[in-house]
């Protein structure tokens, strides 16, 4: 898939696991399994808004274009 | 509300059965009409003068078996029609949104078009047997409702093919 997501490169400079994540924000340990391996076809604003608000980034920072991909 | 969707299901897969036991009980009495036309031919060339329905009572016979043969496919249509309906309707009771349902759908969207097909020379042997002011030179033909049935069930096979897909979006959305 074009779209990378870098959730695993976030959740590792903040020293914390998905399970920590998905505690937080309230988003089931699969479905964020399933958006960290890439396999998701779309994402919510909502998803995106309390992760980005979790690990304190940007939109930016958690997603990638490659246009190899 | 889901007792009310339960319960219409029930009925849906009762009439479902009872449309089936009627279609073989049809499919019946045409084999064993197949066999008086057989075995029973002078008594039946006899009936059938006296009736005054028929043109030529005489020279029907032929024109009978092709007029069975053609009830028998149309009745072989009917149960597969009958059956895709019983898997879509047990379908319905967990997801129904499903791609086998929506080529389901397509494929009894064909099956009617075969039965609109063979209802066209149902028609014509029967007028050509048959008394033009009788019931029994009208059988088949073209028929409106089977047109509305046909469809009907293509743009519910498209219907469910796109709610399928839209699901399926909607399933890996995070």
């Amino acid at each position: 898939m074009a779209i990378v997501v870098k959730l695993d490169d976030l959740l590792h400079a903040k020293r914390m696991t998905l399970t920590d994540l998905s505690d937080r924000i309230g988003i089931t340990l699969a479905n964020l399994s399933i958006l960290k391996t890439g396999k998701a076809k779309a994402m919510r604003f909502s998803t995106l808004e309390a992760i980005c608000a979790e690990l304190e980034c940007q939109p930016g920072d958690l997603l990638a274009f490659d246009a190899d991909g | 509300m889901p007792t009310d969707h339960s319960t219409l299901l029930g009925v849906t897969r009762g009439l479902l059965w009872l449309m089936l036991a009627l279609v073989a009980a049809a499919f019946l009495f045409v084999v064993a009409s197949g066999g008086a036309l057989v075995a029973m031919w002078p008594d039946i060339a006899a009936e059938a003068k006296n009736s005054k329905i028929f043109l030529d009572a005489d020279t029907m016979r032929p024109q009978l078996f092709a007029l069975l043969g053609i009830l028998a496919a149309i009745l072989a249509v009917a149960v597969y029609v009958l059956r895709q309906l019983q898997a879509l309707v047990a379908s319905a009771a967990s997801d129904p949104f499903i791609p086998a349902n929506a080529a389901r759908l397509r494929r009894i969207g064909w099956a009617l078009v075969t039965a609109q097909l063979l209802a066209f020379p149902l028609g014509w042997v029967a007028s050509s047997i048959a008394v033009s002011t009788s019931k029994f030179a009208n059988m088949g033909g073209i028929d409106l409702q089977g047109i509305l049935a046909i469809l009907f069930a293509f743009v519910l096979a498209a219907v469910f093919e796109r709610g399928t897909a839209m699901r399926d979006e909607l399933e890996g959305t995070i």
